[in-house]
């Protein structure tokens, strides 16, 4: 491996910037980290390059720990955003300086020299100073400076940013030529995913300081596994289907999928359908694909090779859901037809089609939609509107629905499945809000979210599970949660006060989990070792600290509201519950 | 008016007017003035008062002791600027604050506060004296009141010119392996070395033209620590208008030589990176 990261961590005031990255680039890689700004990448490269320290975690280039080395020692090559290029130096004093710092002979360097300006051919530029090139002339010169001392890996901080398209392009294609006659191993910064999908042979995305997922180009794009990476490579109109034994229910179609699984109880997922995959036709019998819906052209933009539409959907029983619908509840679906397509029909604005989808991709994202419960109308659309939730759905994309339950929490209401609470239902915390809690998990809420009102965005978020059945449900939660926002996660591991003579025990779960946390889930978390009753010991850490949130997962319901009142009525802090059976 | 360059900004001939005349006034009559007074003088009576050895020692002091300062300003008040520009640090602003003392303070107060400190029995002076070191009454003291009045000038010269070096210059060669020093040496120093040389031209200007602070802690004897500001006012207070304004056309000549040389060594400077690209 040519850049080994351990659990990097780099905090400004407390606040991570880069987030529990771990990563490995193999040698002669051309990697590219992509990203929003303030997602965490730049500073990401700049640790690489030992520019700026970490606080935590481990960097290894070409197998050397080069955490507390030098930048200057660590043998990188770095080009900046805007060239960096010493004013008052020649081109051909710039792309030596690394060989005069080595004391290299002078025929020797001006050998070097030649072979660098062929590279990114720029001969015969040596005597010009910096201001007299153009900007792209200005970043050949940056890389072939940065590639003088043959360094063993070469790091791009979004080199392309002051360009124009054109010569964006064509430095692009001189990078990527280089790269591959050297074999050098290169990271580059972006925020632009075509420019990661020019030069990439693997994606890294960050956002908010985690890197969300890692992999090709094709397979990111494909098959994403979080809703992030679904809508920042590209456009993807996000929906919300059933997912039951027979395959995927998506509006009015079924898709059978492969892995049927009989007996597992209907949940909702999330479906990305891609612009491209939709289709669209007069009527529903004309359509070569699965039905879908009706829809009404919205709007229409020719893009040239491309028509790109918005086609808002009928309402109706069988309207399939889009996740992120605004309030109003506008659904409208993005659409790209090529000008093949837009040939064999025309469609007008205002024009009623049939709609088709030829692919879908379920993403494995255990949080759906929300659904904001209450007593009264009033209130459900109160807590609907709490600023926690909000952004959460915001970052998440996702939608929030408003149910009113009048009996909520009546003990002596019937206790059955009412209707099915599909999504994460939330509810307030309240005094006596444990037995709302309890009433509502009994009757069928999976997912239940407690949130205090004007709750803080958490700065930590603490993880537990009581009984095994909940512990994947409870990781791939968390996974999700904390993929959309800055905090550190926690892993609190719980012995009862007579286990304190017996401490391995407790060890090993906790490296257990934060293993299978990191395998199964691309989640770092820390790990905690605390001694007492689980619920007080809970309700005792959160109390330490402000902006901390819990995500505990159940199998037991038995005397729940008593057992969790201290925790979900202490107010301060949200706690979402996720409850699997024991089987 | 083909020398006219289109503008946006309107108003070329009344500001221009308005140089011309303002220039005059205040800069170019007085020196015509200073100039004629001595020009009525006769000829061997010129060279009398301005090679006399009296004067010639008040010209070495005098610019010796402006140079020295300046040169002393030059090293530390970049210093100065660096740390004010690149720390952080408790009590930052009081200390940029009282960088501009020196310029506010009356000069007759500096003088009498650094004679104070230096006098045989001053707070300072009486450690020195024992290591046979005397900075009152000596050209030391010259030197010292000079260095701290030109002091602000060098300072506040470099620290916009600081300001403007880039972070990136200096990581983009620290990874390309070069020590601190060499990146101070090659890429910080010649960024600001215009700024370095300008600091250096304002401090040796106002060290020559200052009066106040120096008579207080000089002395003042004849060929030792006389500076050619005294000299001409003890001229006039002979009624030796002449002599005095004949002392005063040297210093105005050689400080122009001095400014003109270290001027024209910037424009040099300057053109060198220019030429060297064709």
């Amino acid at each position: 491996m040519s850049i080994t990261l351990d659990q990097v961590t780099k905090q400004y005031a407390g606040v991570p910037v880069v987030n529990d990255v771990s990563l490995d680039i193999g040698d002669g890689e051309f990697f590219v980290l992509l990203g929003p700004s303030g997602s965490g990448k730049s500073t990401l490269l700049r640790a690489i390059a030992g520019l700026s320290g970490v606080d935590h975690g481990r960097i290894a280039l070409h197998g050397r720990d080069v955490t507390h080395v030098a930048a200057r020692k660590r043998g990188v090559g770095l080009v900046f955003q805007n060239y960096a290029l010493f004013r008052h130096m020649t081109v051909a004093e710039n792309i030596e300086f690394a060989l005069r710092v080595r004391r290299m002979r002078g025929r020797a360097r001006r050998q070097r020299r030649q072979e660098l300006l062929r590279l990114v051919s720029l001969e015969g530029m040596d005597d010009r100073l910096p201001a007299q090139l153009s900007g792209g002339q200005q970043q050949r010169v940056a890389v072939a400076r940065a590639l003088a001392h043959k360094p063993e890996v070469l790091l791009l901080d979004e080199p392309f940013g002051a360009l124009d398209a054109k010569i964006r392009e064509e430095l692009r294609r001189t990078i990527r030529q280089v790269q591959r006659e050297l074999g050098i191993t290169t990271v580059l910064v972006t925020h632009d995913q075509e420019e990661a999908f020019a030069m990439a042979d693997r994606i890294g995305i960050m956002n908010l300081g985690r890197l969300l997922e890692v992999g090709e180009p094709h397979d990111l794009y494909s098959q994403p596994a979080t809703r992030f990476v679904a809508t920042f490579l590209g456009a993807a109109n996000l929906l919300l289907a059933r997912r039951s034994a027979d395959g995927i229910q998506l509006g009015a179609t079924t898709v059978a999928t492969i892995d049927r699984n009989p007996g597992v109880s209907e949940y909702e997922v999330v479906a990305v359908v891609r612009p491209e995959e939709v289709e669209l036709a007069p009527t529903r019998a004309a359509l070569t694909s699965g039905y879908l819906a009706h829809g009404v052209v919205d709007e229409m933009v020719f893009t040239g090779a491309l028509e790109s539409l918005r086609v808002r959907l009928d309402d109706g029983a069988q309207a399939p859901l889009m996740a992120s619908a605004d309030r109003a509840g506008h659904a409208a679906l993005q659409v790209t037809r090529t000008q093949h397509e837009q040939r064999d029909f025309e469609v007008r604005t205002g024009q009623s089609v049939a709609i088709g989808v030829r692919r879908l991709h379920v993403l494995p994202t255990p949080l759906s939609s929300f659904t904001a419960c209450a007593q009264s109308a009033a209130q459900a659309e109160a807590l609907s509107r709490q600023p926690l939730l909000a952004e959460l759905s915001a970052r998440m994309k996702t939608r929030i629905a408003v149910r009113v339950e009048p009996r909520l929490g009546v003990a002596d209401a019937p206790c059955e499945a009412l209707g099915d609470f599909v999504g994460t239902t939330v509810m307030a915390a309240q005094s006596d809000c444990a037995q709302r809690a309890e009433w509502l998990l009994r009757r069928g809420a999976k997912d239940l979210l407690v949130l205090p009102d004007q709750a803080p965005a958490p700065q930590r978020v603490l993880i537990h599970w009581m009984g095994d059945a909940a512990r994947g449900a409870t990781l791939a939660m968390s996974a999700s949660v904390l993929r959309h926002l800055p905090a550190e996660a926690v892993y609190v591991g719980i012995q009862p006060d007579d286990a304190k003579a017996t401490p391995p025990h407790g060890m090993r779960e906790l490296l257990d989990a934060r293993s299978e946390a990191q395998a199964a889930h691309g989640l770092d978390m820390r790990t905690e070792l605390r001694f007492g009753e689980v619920s007080q010991e809970l309700a005792r850490r959160l109390e330490e600290s402000p902006a901390q949130m819990l995500i505990i997962g159940v199998t037991d319901l038995t005397r729940f509201a008593e057992r969790f009142r201290a925790l979900l009525e202490g107010g301060r802090w949200p706690v979402l519950i996720a409850q699997r059976a024991t089987p | 008016m083909s020398w006219r360059k289109p503008s946006v900004l309107p108003g070329f001939g009344l500001t221009f007017g308005f140089t011309t005349f303002f220039l005059s006034a205040i800069v170019l009559l007085p020196l015509a003035a200073l100039i004629l007074a001595a020009g009525s003088m006769h000829w061997s009576d010129f060279v009398h008062v301005v090679l006399s050895r009296r004067a010639l020692g008040s010209y070495r002091l005098s610019f010796g002791a402006s140079l020295l300062a300046a040169s002393i300003n030059l090293v530390f008040g970049f210093i100065l600027a660096w740390t004010l520009v690149r720390y952080e640090f408790p009590g930052r602003k009081i200390i940029d604050a009282l960088i501009d003392l020196p310029f506010a303070l009356p000069t007759a107060v500096s003088g009498i506060a650094l004679a104070t400190v230096f006098a045989q029995n001053g707070w300072i002076g009486r450690w020195l004296e024992p290591l046979g070191i005397k900075v009152a009454y000596t050209w030391l003291g010259v030197t010292l009141a000079l260095t701290l009045i030109s002091m602000p000038f060098a300072v506040r010269a470099v620290q916009p010119a600081l300001l403007e070096v880039q972070r990136d210059l200096e990581e983009a060669a620290e990874t390309l392996g070069a020590r601190r020093f060499y990146v101070f040496r090659r890429i910080i120093l010649p960024t600001v070395l215009p700024a370095l040389l300008t600091g250096f031209t304002l401090a040796f200007a106002r060290a020559v033209g200052e009066y106040g602070s120096v008579i207080f802690i000089a002395g003042n004897l004849p060929m030792k620590t006389e500076i050619t500001p005294l000299l001409i006012v003890i001229h006039l207070e002979e009624f030796d208008y002449q002599g005095a304004a004949a002392l005063g056309v040297v210093m105005l000549a050689i400080s122009f030589l001095m400014l003109l040389t270290i001027n024209l060594l910037q424009t040099w400077g300057r053109r060198r990176h220019v030429q060297a690209a064709h």
